[in-house]
């Protein structure tokens, strides 16, 4: 690899033992790949930000990188915590997961992070522009900031993407380059069949078992997709695969037309796929595992809920109550529940029964906890909730939108 | 004694000498290996059983999610990481772990080191040099 002169002396130590030791790591990454230069990167978003995921050694790693005097040198947000830090004991977290919690959380804050505890941290200001070079972990915000945003960023490891915040810097490779961005194989979608983000979810599910780690192209998709649709496809196209980029042909910033999208070169019959209603019965019934009679707890907002999900579960929860023996979740970030609550949204979500429940989800909770609690199975509207819930907490997950479960977990009043 | 040279190049920084433990395939440090004891658990794997524990860590390449470089730091903190890793070509998990555990590394040897090193050779690695000195315990 070339190198800056300022690279040079962050190899050298100029910069401290913090940003000496994430550039080196940088440097193996970008060898790795065969890249020939570091791009400078405009923000960082770090995966495994919770005692959990990042287990001891990762604990250990953070907290040694801020002792060491590591500032971030880009903007740097932090994905869900191992609970939620405003409702963790009467959730029935132990004080001792709290204060591991926190201080990986000081750790990171020390070092000048924005603790924010979200998947979704382009929903509360964290908005990379079109070609920046960002380096990002947490696959769904990965997919999210390349595709919807048009920003470059690889499919980060919590390391990498902690060293690329420290350094400003990560090697040029991969989604960084214009010329691996286009698309490979192409999906034709019959848009009408597509009524809100589950259906956009399964289309995702579907997508990313056959694009596996290769760039997709969409056809057939409305104009009038929105955003949270787009969230849920993306992160259900890195759950099934690991797509890390897809177009949107007419919707998303690299895909004004198929020519666009695709480099100008020609995707072949073997490459090209089509969605209808048979692949959306099968790809549906294929992630629900269990029918929604024996749920426990519903776990909406994966990727974390907007705004505007949550007034579309307000209007399928109006009237009803949230029956005995059953919880329902709505998973936001902490941003995004004080705005439901400051315009009243959340009191009409307590009025049913369900919760918000903030900076947190499943996979970074201890495994075993949901058991310990009681939650023997569980509904979602998102195929990777589905996947983490079942993987992490060992639970049967039921899977389809909430408007076709409502009459089984809730009561009208 | 033979002493025999191999030129690579290096990943992480740094030198050690030690025992050689060499397997053909490839390991995964999340869930591979227990980062408590250094003992590789993997059911099935050919060094099943035995610990990575100081010594000099031949296999081809790394396997499994990213998380596995969190889980060679945590080795390395337990002191139970091995003292230098040779793969024939790095991945970025193990990579990112070596150099995370300050544990030398290289790849990209010019010979096959399976055809040279066994497990139980007494080897010497100097990442910063890119060059790895063996010698065979029955010679």
């Amino acid at each position: 690899m070339r190198f800056t002169k300022k690279e040079e002396e962050m190899l050298d130590g100029k910069y401290g033992a913090a940003v000496q030791k994430s550039i080196e790591l940088l440097v193996a990454v970008g060898e790795c790949y065969s890249a020939e230069r570091f791009v400078e990167v405009g923000s960082a978003h770090l995966s495994c930000a919770n005692p959990v995921s990042a287990g001891k050694g990762g604990t250990r790693f953070i907290k040694e990188m801020a002792e060491k005097g590591g500032k971030f040198a880009v903007p740097t947000t932090t994905n869900p915590a191992s609970l939620d830090p405003w409702t963790w004991r009467e959730m029935g977290f132990s004080e001792r997961l709290y204060r591991e919690q926190l201080s990986v959380s000081n750790a990171i804050a020390e070092m000048g992070g924005f603790v924010c505890n979200t998947c979704t941290p382009y929903l509360i200001g964290h908005v990379p522009r079109v070609r920046e070079n960002i380096s990002w972990s947490e696959s769904s915000a990965v997919i999210y900031a390349n595709s919807v945003l048009g920003s470059r960023t690889n499919r980060e490891g919590a390391p990498s993407a902690l060293a690329a915040g420290l350094t400003g810097r990560t090697p040029a490779y991969g989604y960084h380059l214009a010329e691996n961005r286009h698309g490979k194989l192409k999906i034709i979608v019959n848009g009408t069949l597509l009524k809100g983000a589950t259906d956009y979810a399964t289309l995702g599910y579907f997508g990313g078992k056959i694009a596996q780690d290769r760039v997709p192209i969409f056809t057939g998709i409305p104009q009038s997709v929105s955003l949270h649709e787009l969230k849920y496809l993306g992160a259900a196209l890195a759950t099934s695969g690991t797509v890390g980029l897809f177009h949107v042909v007419g919707v998303t910033p690299e895909a004004p037309t198929e020519g666009i999208a695709s480099g100008h070169k020609k995707i072949g019959s073997s490459d090209t796929f089509e969605f209808t209603l048979k692949e959306l019965k099968e790809t549906e019934e294929s992630i629900s595992k269990i029918g929604p009679e024996e749920i426990d707890l519903v776990i909406l907002g994966c990727p974390h809920a907007s705004i505007e999900q949550i007034k579309e579960y307000i209007e399928v929860l109006s009237e009803r109550r949230v029956k005995d023996k059953v919880e329902i979740w709505i998973l936001v970030s902490n941003m995004i529940k004080k705005y439901a609550e400051n315009i009243g949204y959340a009191k009409r979500i307590e009025s049913t029964g369900a919760k918000l429940v903030s900076d947190t989800c499943p996979s970074p909770m201890p495994g075993g906890f949901f058991k310990s609690r009681g939650y023997r199975a569980v509904a979602t509207d998102s195929p990777k909730m589905a996947y983490y819930a079942s993987t992490t907490q060992d639970v049967p997950c039921h899977y389809g939108s909430l408007d076709k479960f409502v009459d089984v977990v809730t009561k009208r009043i | 004694m033979t002493e025999i040279i191999l030129k690579g190049h290096k990943v992480a920084k740094g030198k050690a000498q030690g025992e050689a433990l060499v397997s053909k395939s490839p390991i995964s440090f999340l869930g591979g290996v227990n980062s408590d004891t250094g003992i590789i658990v993997e059911q099935g794997h050919e060094l099943e059983g035995m610990s990575v524990a100081d010594k000099i860590l031949i296999f081809p390449i790394g396997k499994g999610s990213t998380g596995g470089s969190y889980k060679i730091y945590e080795l390395a903190c337990n002191n139970k990481a091995p003292r230098a890793i040779i793969n024939l070509r790095a991945d970025p998990v193990v990579a990112v772990g070596a150099i995370m555990g300050s544990i030398p590394m290289m790849d990209k040897p010019e010979q096959d080191p399976f055809e040279i090193i066994k497990t139980g050779d007494f080897v010497e690695v100097d990442a910063d040099q890119g060059i790895v000195r063996a010698r065979s315990k029955s010679s």
